[in-house]
């Protein structure tokens, strides 16, 4: 069995168009101001550059992009030159979303998205088809697994109560908390670096010097010294000052790019699985497969305590989606893996019943924690020790013999202080450090200043292992891993180091236990 | 040593050396049973072969740069003599360990098969023990290189869906014993079995 080939709608192009404009509106925006403002008056220049290159991209879209049912796969093709076919077998398309917005509905088509189980991206986006299109679309692909429902316009989901709906104030202080600012003042750095902007006339032609003796002339009596060239002080203090507007405007700019990434975050039960929607300008809507999720972190960094608000975040895998190019790279070693936000901010309080509303069997706040080996303090400081002891001789011979009037001793300052510290800070992560099994999953949490804690249930547990570096071997510890599909990358994981060699072989034995009486699915 | 007719079992006098009393290559039949082995015995001599020409390879390069050196009078004699020395000390360490590490290798190389799993305990300094699950296999490779087929031995190889444990071998199995072990470990007999 195999269908004719079907095309977009004829109104397709609008639509795509309307989106490439979209994705092209921040190198827009970059662009005019590399150009120092000059393209704002060049509308023309501007439109040909951006607007004219979308629409003739949206027709050549509409033409070659296509798609045909056979009988147990749909097919895709898209790409003028370069040709790109995509078999997206029924079986595993999870969920075929139709989005609408009021312009879509005066034409009557509506915006398919096809959803497979390994979750994050859509693996399809036929932008845009037909009411009659999409009810083929969806009765081809999903067949007897659900009925067209009505659950996809807007107003019968925000019926649905949401898990988590992430208030502008909220991304504010998640801006404060987490600093992004950095990512932004980056591009701009970049744009600039682009420009020369040292180098154009409007920058070269002020006369910086007679800026600075008017703000001093303007400045008044209580703050003229700050501007005395003599004032040592005064000019400390005036590099403090600019340290700290610097700052405020990265945390400034980290909280606008905060709301501009993540506004309107909402967690939404759909079906068994979740739906995390947000974004200003581009709108993100992706799914996260609840029985894919394979490692969950909660993250508190001392920020997040000062405003008594936490971070949960998820990783997924799933089997490859196929030479897809929206699941990228991870394609290539037969899995698609992404950590995502299951609540970027959130009250600390709540932080806990929300992962266990997600995973039943995972209940963070009831575990009981197990320590690490306490001994493990004077392990670390006796390393720091080893790095602090030749530059504290070295400091010594080179205070001994040089011109400075200290004596070498003075060099046992820098011992002293740096194992007083490391001894406190080391005892605190230690008694902070522990990990927890409970019937279903296991726990470990970490960090001083930073404190994750990271569950993995059972069923998504890989190979479980026991390491003993030299150092562990001498003094009877061990530490015990457990590995997980799709931990790519850096992240917190099941890592528990220090433990008591026959503690670490009693933990292993019962993971293993564990993972051979469940069964892993993808 | 013909190939491919591994019938000649490691003769008990060549082990019998002040190695523990672990089996070596127990009979086929009796290879799931929760007992700690070692790979064989051979796998040292494969390991040795391999490492002692790759670094020879590698070793003869420099000789052969500072000669032509030489030839083409641009090392003094003397220096060149010096460099000589100096190569023949390094090249020395590096062939005296490509000899010996295999065998230390071996004997920290352990491996044991359940009904559940593989679990296999391994390293000289740096020591892990690592448990794979048969629920959790996805598939296992029996590969077998050149100078291994030489010696009847092979190379099993476990993938799982996990990150760091995605693919984790055992080199030097007798590959009677490496074949049965790659379909032992295979998940679909696990689900049989249940």
């Amino acid at each position: 069995m195999q269908t004719d080939v079907r095309r977009l709608n004829r109104w397709s192009w609008p639509f795509i168009a309307a989106n490439t404009v979209r994705a092209l509106l921040i190198p827009a925006v970059g662009a005019v101001v590399a150009s120092g403002g000059v393209l704002l008056t060049r509308l023309d220049f501007l439109s040909l550059l951006f607007i004219v290159p979308a629409f003739v991209y949206a027709f050549i879209k509409q033409r070659v992009y296509s798609y045909q049912f056979t009988q147990s796969e749909l097919v895709v093709r898209d790409g003028l030159l370069t040709k790109n076919v995509r078999h997206i077998s029924y079986e595993r398309i999870h969920n075929v979303a139709l989005v609408r917005n009021p312009i879509h509905r005066l034409l009557g088509v509506t915006t398919a998205r096809i959803e497979t189980a390994a979750g994050g991206k859509p693996e399809a986006l036929l932008r845009v088809l037909s009411m009659d299109a999409a009810d083929e679309l969806r009765r081809y692909t999903l067949g007897e697994k659900r009925q067209p429902a009505e659950t996809d316009s807007p107003e019968a989901r925000a019926a649905v109560a949401p898990l988590l709906q992430v208030p502008d104030g909220e991304l504010v202080r998640l801006g404060l908390i987490s600093n992004r600012g950095f990512i932004v003042v980056a591009a701009v750095l970049g744009v600039f670096s682009q420009t020369n902007w040292w180098n154009q006339d409007w920058v070269k032609d002020q006369d910086w010097l007679s800026i600075t003796t008017g703000l001093r002339a303007k400045a008044p009596d209580w703050a003229a010294w700050l501007f005395d060239s003599g004032s040592l002080v005064g000019r400390g203090l005036l590099g403090l000052a600019l340290i700290a507007i610097f700052l405020i405007l990265l945390r400034l700019l980290s909280i606008a790019w905060y709301l501009v990434r993540y506004r309107g975050f909402t967690l939404r039960q759909d079906e068994e699985d979740l739906r995390a929607e947000y974004g200003l300008l581009t709108q993100v809507s992706s799914l996260i497969p609840v029985h894919r999720i394979q490692l969950v972190t909660v993250t508190s960094t001392l920020l997040h305590r000062w405003f008594d608000r936490t971070s949960i975040d998820v990783e997924t895998a799933g089997a490859s989606t196929g030479d897809s190019d929206l699941s990228g790279q991870l394609a290539a070693s037969g899995m698609s893996t992404t950590r995502q936000w299951l609540a970027p901010i959130v009250e600390t309080e709540r932080a806990a019943g929300l992962v266990h509303r997600v995973l039943p069997e995972v209940d963070i706040e009831s575990v009981e924690w197990q320590p690490i080996e306490a001994r493990a303090t004077r392990r670390i400081v006796n390393r720091v020790a080893i790095v602090v002891a030749p530059i504290t001789i070295v400091l010594a011979v080179v205070l001994t013999f040089s011109p400075i009037p200290l004596s070498g001793w003075h060099a046992l300052w820098l011992p002293s202080v740096a194992l007083a510290m490391a001894w406190l800070i080391t005892r605190r992560w230690v008694r902070q450090a522990g990990y927890a099994l409970t019937e279903r999953a296991i726990y470990f949490r970490s960090g001083w200043l930073s404190r994750r804690v990271s569950v993995v249930r059972f069923v998504n547990m890989q190979t479980v292992s026991l390491h003993q570096s030299p150092f562990d071997h001498r003094k009877r510890m061990a530490s015990v891993a457990v590995d997980t599909a799709g931990a790519g990358g850096t992240g917190h994981r099941i890592r528990i180091p220090f433990l008591d060699v026959d503690i670490a072989g009693s933990i292993l034995q019962r993971l293993y236990a564990e993972t051979r009486s469940t069964e892993f699915r993808w | 040593m013909n190939d491919h007719q591994p019938t000649d079992s490691p003769e008990p006098t060549v082990e019998a050396n002040q190695e523990p009393p672990i089996a070596e290559a127990p009979a086929p039949s009796s290879m799931v049973d929760g007992q700690e082995h070692h790979v064989d015995r051979q796998s040292v001599v494969v390991a040795r072969i391999i490492g002692l020409s790759v670094t020879s390879l590698i070793a003869v390069v420099p000789l052969v740069i500072i000669t032509i050196g030489l030839a083409l009078g641009g090392i003094p004699a003397a220096v060149y003599f010096a460099l000589v020395g100096c190569w023949l000390v390094l090249t020395s360490l590096v062939l005296s360990f490509a000899y010996i590490w295999p065998a230390a290798r071996h004997k920290r190389l352990h491996y044991l098969v359940d009904e559940g799993g593989l679990r296999i305990r391994r390293g000289v300094f740096w020591r892990t023990v690592i448990w794979i699950p048969i629920s959790r296999v996805q598939h296992t490779d029996f590969t077998q290189g050149p100078v291994q087929r030489r010696f009847g031995l092979a190379t099993l190889t476990v993938h799982t869906a996990g990150t760091a444990g995605a693919s984790i071998s055992l080199a030097g199995l007798e590959h009677t014993i490496a074949a049965r072990l790659c379909d032992h470990l295979r998940p679909d007999r696990a689900t049989d079995a249940d």
